[in-house]
């Protein structure tokens, strides 16, 4: 029954499918995995770092993009559809700040982007984007925000997600892990979506890339040596955790 | 022609009959040039089998002088990294032959030169126990398969977002009489390809065999893709064979890092 609607994205099947919808989803798995997580004083961002060519220049395969100074996202899935969506959204967030005189706010420029991706989901000869973005960033009222789009143009709002790659695994992670000490103080944060990433890269830590925004700050990316303390801190206490556990059964 | 909404050129049937008859004539003789070319691609697709290290090659009246009591096939690069890591690895595995061939479906049009990521299968037996592997159907033997399918192959009335995958589902032949180490593969249990011929095949000569089926939603070589198929280990076919588990994770990780294809559509 598939394959005689989902030539066309503005056909309907009869149970009420778009077949085009679903299978940009299948799309945005191919992409590498990125995490989001909503601290109390800090918002994270860390995607898995594609290995890079050895003739390629490596600042130009970025996943995470800042869209103003305040709000920053992470997608995955198709590079080109992710380069075009993220210019319009950069483009949205001057205008608004030349008509309006204030900052997007996280929600707005959330919602943009969602429409953006919707009507293309509604009109024919066009194919849906083929990615899924995590946007975070602080508003003026100083609260942290954290959003997912995906291809069928819906938002909403978490307090931690992962998308692309083995995305559930790493749901499934948070959804044990992210507690209120787990986002008690930034480092904390940084760790929880370090270990979360740790759970699926098949590299260790040398492939992750990381950026945070704290409050009334501009975006920050980590470098690889931060990371690498990060994650030996992080091998460290799952060390004297296993440590402890081997004497609590002795 | 027919141009439809989409923009499809569609063949209409032509009602001048008599234009469609002359046509179909000249198609149904056949030159000797056709002959020829047709003669050239049967030779093309001829399977060749040889031994990789002396480049000479083998007959399979020698391959089915080798005892068989267990053959263990993995179709894929998952399944294959699998079988490296996990089975290999322990015990000195030595190669028999190896089987080269082409068809039309093949990415390259030289035959001689073929590159080991080309259409390829390589035989090899158990140094210390040289009954486990063999290519002739024996009434005793066991055949163990073990290959992928993206998940949106698999038939269920749930939606694929909602399934966890990699899963494991299992298929096997009537003769079989074992427990398998996951579920069933539930019906509509369709498989396509290799797996299902050497299935067939086993059926009809009543030899007991099992295929186990991996559903992920990652194609290319993937750590958590392989690490599915470790209920396998615990199998009858495959114990006695698997000694050092910890090294073959680490085997596996080298795996991944000599194999990674480079891709810029997907970031």
């Amino acid at each position: 029954m598939a394959s005689r609607y989902d030539r066309a994205i503005t056909v309907f099947s009869p149970d009420g499918h778009l077949f085009q919808v679903e299978y940009a989803q299948e799309a945005v798995k191919k992409g590498s995995t990125a995490v989001g997580i909503r601290g109390t004083d800090i918002v994270v961002l860390g995607v898995e770092k594609k290995s890079v060519a050895k003739l390629q220049d490596e600042r130009t395969v970025r996943k995470i993009c800042a869209l103003d100074d305040h709000v920053c996202m992470a997608f995955a899935g198709l590079t080109a559809d992710a380069r075009v969506v993220i210019n319009r959204a950069r483009v949205e967030c001057q205008s608004h700040k030349l008509t309006v005189e204030d900052p997007v706010t996280v929600e707005y420029i959330t919602r943009f982007i969602a429409t953006l991706k919707q009507k293309y989901t509604q009109s024919n000869g066009r194919r849906p984007f083929g990615i899924s973005a995590l946007i975070v960033g602080f508003d003026d009222d100083g609260i942290p925000r954290l959003y997912q789009t995906d291809p069928s143009g819906t938002y909403h709002a978490w307090k931690a997600n992962a998308i692309g790659r083995s995305a559930k695994t790493v749901r499934e992670f948070l959804e044990k892990n992210y507690t209120e000490d787990a986002i008690a103080n930034d480092n904390e944060a940084i760790k929880l979506a370090i270990r979360a990433l740790l759970e699926v890269v098949q590299s260790g830590g040398k492939n992750v890339e990381l950026a945070i925004i704290r409050r009334n700050q501009p975006l920050k990316m980590f470098s690889a040596k931060e990371i690498e303390l990060q994650v030996a801190e992080i091998e460290k206490e799952k060390e004297e955790a296993e440590k402890k556990k081997s004497k609590k059964t002795t | 022609m027919a141009a439809t909404f989409f923009g499809e050129v569609v063949k209409a049937p032509c009602r001048a009959g008599t234009e469609d008859q002359e046509e179909e004539e000249d198609e149904r003789r056949e030159t000797a040039e056709d002959r020829e070319v047709r003669r050239q691609l049967a030779r093309k697709r001829e399977v060749r089998l040889f031994r990789r290290q002396t480049k000479t090659s083998l007959e399979v009246s020698l391959l089915e002088k080798y005892p068989c009591s267990k053959f263990i096939i993995a179709i894929g690069n998952n399944a294959v990294a699998f079988l490296s890591s996990f089975v290999m690895n322990s015990g000195v595995w030595e190669e028999v032959g190896c089987a080269k061939l082409w068809n039309e479906w093949c990415r390259t049009t030289d035959t001689v030169h073929l590159s080991p990521t080309d259409a390829f299968c390589v035989f090899y037996h158990l140094k210390s126990n040289p009954s486990v592997f063999g290519s002739c159907p024996r009434r005793n033997m066991q055949v163990t398969v073990l290959t992928c399918r993206h998940v949106t192959d698999y038939k269920t009335a749930e939606s694929t977002s909602s399934l966890h995958s990699p899963f494991l589902k299992a298929l096997k032949t009537e003769n079989f009489k074992e427990p398998p180490c996951c579920s069933l593969l539930e019906q509509p249990n369709i498989v396509h390809d290799l797996p299902a011929a050497v299935l067939s095949y086993c059926q009809v000569w009543k030899i007991p065999a099992i295929l186990y089926l991996c559903y992920t939603d990652v194609m290319k070589l993937d750590l958590i893709t392989v690490g599915a198929f470790k209920p396998v280990l615990s199998s009858r076919s495959l114990k006695g064979l698997v000694k050092n588990i910890p090294q073959s994770t680490e085997i596996l990780k080298k795996l991944m890092t000599t194999n990674e294809i480079q891709s810029n559509i997907y970031t």
